[in-house]
């Protein structure tokens, strides 16, 4: 698991300063993008989709770095970022197929079955294939909760969402899962 | 319940995903490679071509010798004015030399006096509405008589009769 590296200030002031921003950004593209990646692939389950979306999300970030204040962790605002790409390559997708909700769980299941870039671990893709039949937003919650280990009021901060309501939220999801993982076997 | 978490933990976060050798390297190159100048980033530029470069004295001073010329141009052009415009302040006192020709008679009568056109004297009393005539007897004409004085040229004066 690629943990998010720490809040860097002297970072995050360079990324203001237009003289330093080019340089530091690179730093931040380093530093950021394998678990920028992570986050989308278990959102869309392809590596070439995954691809093009971080580039997509480091474009955008880089094109808005001059409204990046620092109020926000440089993290969740990447975080944001990377998300909005995912759910909006998820609906371009839903659109150009013409599926339904139930038939994207399908597709991605089919998606994750075709996946070259495994390591073998057959139960690490079982609950990959458990994670793709929830709904997005508890699927949203259950990666970052999960496999990046991040805490709930930083997920509230970049889902907009209550802390209690991501409690649930994870909760259910693994109900859902313990059912997936009972049903499979 | 229980059984999800003991699958959770036997994962341990571990999500089997893998990716080409090198990518994460190989894109932070090619990404960093990439990004094209922004706004923000050319902002730098501009800020920095609008500091100000080392000036020596000249150029320091410069815009107020300008400033101190310009206010000296104007004081005389109104100081000029004012003279113009009222004479008593040039006074006799503060001209010594114009005071010694006023008082000297021989000199007004024949530098200032004589200078007078008498045809301007005629055309002035004309206009301000005195009888020419009634004057004319007691006037003192030097050079020229009256009627020479005030009389048109005669083809003039035929054209003006004959309208």
């Amino acid at each position: 698991m690629a943990e998010f590296p720490g809040e860097n200030p002297q970072l995050t002031e360079r990324l203001r300063d237009p003289k330093q921003c080019r340089a530091a950004f690179a730093e931040v593209i380093a530093s950021y993008s394998e678990p920028l990646y992570r986050q989308i692939r278990r959102m869309v389950q392809n590596h070439d989709d995954a691809n093009d979306l971080l580039q997509n999300t480091f474009m955008k970030a880089w094109q808005n770095l001059e409204n990046f204040r620092g109020e926000a962790k440089l993290s969740t605002w990447l975080y944001k970022i990377a998300i909005n790409e995912s759910i909006s390559h998820l609906e371009r997708e839903r659109r150009r197929l013409t599926l339904s909700l139930d038939d994207e769980q399908s597709h991605l299941a089919h998606t994750i079955e075709a996946d070259e870039h495994i390591d073998g671990d057959a139960l690490a893709q079982r609950l990959r294939r458990a994670v793709a039949t929830l709904p997005e937003k508890q699927r949203l919650v259950f990666n970052m909760k999960y496999y990046d280990d991040m805490k709930y009021e930083d997920i509230s901060e970049i889902l907009g969402t209550s802390v209690g309501a991501l409690k649930a939220s994870y909760h259910v999801a693994i109900k859902k899962i313990e059912q997936f993982f009972s049903n499979t076997d | 319940m229980k059984a999800g978490n003991d699958i959770l933990k036997q994962v341990a976060r571990h999500d089997g995903m893998t990716v080409p050798d090198g990518y994460f390297a190989d894109f932070a190159a090619r990404m960093a490679a990439s990004l094209e100048p922004t706004d923000f980033e050319k902002s730098a530029d501009s800020v920095a071509a609008s500091q100000p470069r080392h000036k020596n004295i000249w150029q320091r001073i410069r815009p107020y010798a300008y400033m101190a010329a310009m206010f000296a141009g104007v004081w005389c052009m109104l100081k000029m004015f004012t003279m113009i415009s009222d004479p008593s302040q040039i006074s006799l006192e503060s001209n010594p030399t114009l005071a010694d020709a006023l008082t000297n008679e021989v000199f007004v009568n024949e530098y200032i006096l004589d200078d007078i056109d008498q045809y301007d004297i005629l055309d002035e009393l004309y206009e301000e509405g005195y009888d020419i005539d009634a004057l004319a007897d007691s006037m003192m004409i030097y050079d020229q008589t009256y009627d020479s004085a005030v009389a048109l040229p005669a083809d003039l004066h035929n054209t003006t009769l004959m309208q």
